[in-house]
């Protein structure tokens, strides 16, 4: 046991490491203009107003990037789904060679580094005239997270008794119907926990958005508020702003799901 | 016979279980196929060929040039030896500090979701936001650090405009980001470690750095490898915080081979020379992951 002093060390340190970037930046969005041009900088907003909210929605489009981030993770989140829930089942219930160097395969296909990828991706994209589309972001965003997604529904369908789909098959469901009414049903924690991970990962990624997505009307929020700096100014009070509004959403889902979050990393992570 | 009627059949009918298999693992083939498998062999096709966009001619094959080209262009080299730099300072330094906050995170804490939580906000932070808001730290004016420094009595330093300074930034904010991920990684690893081994060690009389060093540490060994290999592969790809930061300045000191990929590729439009930087920042992954993996699994033996 630590003592009483040590403890208290230890929680600041953990909380400041974890709470400060974020707070700091809560308190800027509050500050006006002119307070945040003071030297010595003031730590707390002497006059708080949210003219710097007012603004980050008035001078660009924050509203539509915010759109876009949301449909761009959404849509990506649901493609991953869909096909994680086939492999995963496939790898874990049904008869089939080559499990292992399948699985192996799809884990090491997909970790493939976005970087090295992104020349043949614009390339590939501009062919198919999905540059500036949600397209152009949702199919890459979708191969990021299935690895992760398909081994956190592998373990979850593991999960689920055999029993169970068999006496469903015997009362005359087909396999399909035994997953997507009994199986998928069971996981759906899985399901979830898979579904937040890949929405969160697909919220953040940054560069494939900016090569891909870099037309105003098309950006997602990191690309959106990167680019609200001009040549050599950096508009804080407004980015401010702009990134508290980003992060709510995300922040809201840790505290919701923040057990299914850590489950679903560990499951990925540590077997991955 | 179409996907359709395949579905229709009862569990008796035709349909196999191989069959089945093979429906259910088409989506995520497809995905790979044309947004990983396709594209690398694209890469590794326009990495031969001199095509640029702003070039009149059709792309014409030049063997290996862009190769040579890129082996003996100053600007690579300098880009590799940041990349490497930012890898070795970046990787041990969020391993330690993952390893720190997950000790820390797993003291029997009264209410264990601030704790947590405290974790998981930097994880769910995206990379560009982390370099933002670092660099606002660092802001030579208005930046939290060189006020902290001014109150020190010590003289504020212009951090994102001298070279050496901007890479310690960038490995601030870096290890920042990074270590949530491993802590909550290892974090994971510490609760599996049965209570009963820490009482035996207790019994005999082991003070705290014993336990760790005897206990704690060998049994974290395999979630320490797993942070290991995906910080190392992710610091090799480093991008998002160093462009939000500095965008690869001063005078290109910060660039990573992802940012000169992206530079080069999209938005000077040389697709060919571009394509040979993306193999060999792939090249580079491959031989940095190999050698871990081969040194892991010697380990294991």
């Amino acid at each position: 046991m630590l003592k009483l002093p040590l403890r208290w060390i230890a929680a600041a340190l953990l909380l400041i490491n974890g709470f400060f970037p974020a707070l700091w930046i809560l308190l800027t969005s509050f500050k006006t203009e002119a307070e945040l041009a003071q030297t010595p900088i003031t730590w707390l907003p002497q006059h708080p107003s949210l003219d710097n909210y007012l603004l980050a929605f008035a001078e660009q489009p924050l509203l539509l990037f915010l759109a876009n981030s949301f449909a761009v993770a959404l849509l990506s989140t649901l493609l991953t789904l869909f096909a994680a829930t086939g492999a995963a089942y496939a790898l874990t219930r049904l008869q089939l060679r080559h499990r292992g160097l399948i699985l192996t395969s799809l884990i090491a296909v997909a970790m493939f580094p976005p970087a090295t990828l992104l020349v043949p991706l614009f390339e590939i994209m501009r062919g198919l005239g999905l540059i500036n589309t949600y397209g152009a972001l949702v199919l890459p965003y979708a191969v990021q997270s299935l690895p992760i997604c398909t081994l956190v529904l592998a373990s979850f369908f593991q999960q689920v008794p055999r029993d169970i789909e068999h006496a469903a098959m015997i009362d005359g469901c087909t396999r399909l119907q035994a997953l997507t009414r009994i199986v998928l049903p069971l996981a759906a924690p899985g399901v979830f926990t898979a579904g937040i991970l890949a929405f969160v990962n697909a919220w953040d990624e940054f560069l494939l958005a900016l090569a891909l997505n870099a037309a105003p009307g098309s950006r997602t929020l990191p690309v959106g508020i990167l680019l609200y700096q001009g040549e050599f100014s950096f508009p804080w009070p407004v980015i401010s702003a702009a990134l508290v509004v980003a992060i709510v959403p995300l922040a809201i889902i840790i505290v919701l799901f923040q057990e299914r979050v850590v489950s679903g990393l560990t499951a990925g992570g540590l077997k991955g | 016979m179409s996907g359709r009627n395949l579905w229709k059949l009862k569990p008796s009918g035709d349909l196999s279980e191989h069959t089945l298999a093979f429906w259910l693992l088409l989506p995520a083939a497809l995905l790979l196929g044309l947004i990983v498998v396709y594209p690398v062999l694209k890469l590794l096709h326009d990495s031969l060929y001199s095509m640029s966009v702003f070039s009149a001619h059709a792309p014409q094959f030049i063997g290996l040039s862009n190769y040579a080209d890129a082996l003996s262009d100053p600007d690579v080299w300098r880009a590799i030896r940041f990349t490497l730099a930012l890898c070795l300072v970046t990787v041990p330094g969020a391993l330690l500090v993952g390893l720190g906050l997950a000790l820390l995170s797993n003291r029997p804490w009264k209410w264990r979701w601030p704790v947590r939580l405290a974790l998981l906000l930097p994880w769910a932070l995206p990379l560009a936001f982390s370099g933002m808001i670092f660099a606002w730290f660092f802001n030579t004016e208005y930046g939290v650090v060189n006020d902290l420094l001014r109150r020190a009595g010590m003289a504020p330093i212009s951090f994102l405009l001298i070279p050496q300074w901007g890479f310690f930034a960038i490995c601030v904010a870096t290890i920042w980001k990074s270590s949530s991920f491993v802590a909550l990684i290892l974090l994971a690893g510490l609760q599996t470690i049965p209570r009963s081994l820490y009482e035996a060690a207790e019994l005999e009389g082991a003070n705290a750095w014993q336990t760790f060093r005897h206990v704690t540490l060998p049994l974290l060994m395999p979630a320490l490898a797993v942070a290991l290999i995906f910080r190392t592969i992710s610091a090799l790809q480093s991008f998002d915080i160093p462009y939000a930061m500095t965008q690869g300045g001063p005078a290109r000191y910060t660039e990573t081979l992802s940012i000169l990929v992206n530079t080069t590729a999209i938005e000077y439009m040389d697709v060919g020379y571009g394509s040979a930087l993306a193999v060999l920042l792939f090249l580079l992954s491959m031989a940095v992951s190999s050698l871990y993996l081969r040194k892991l699994y010697r380990g294991a033996v």
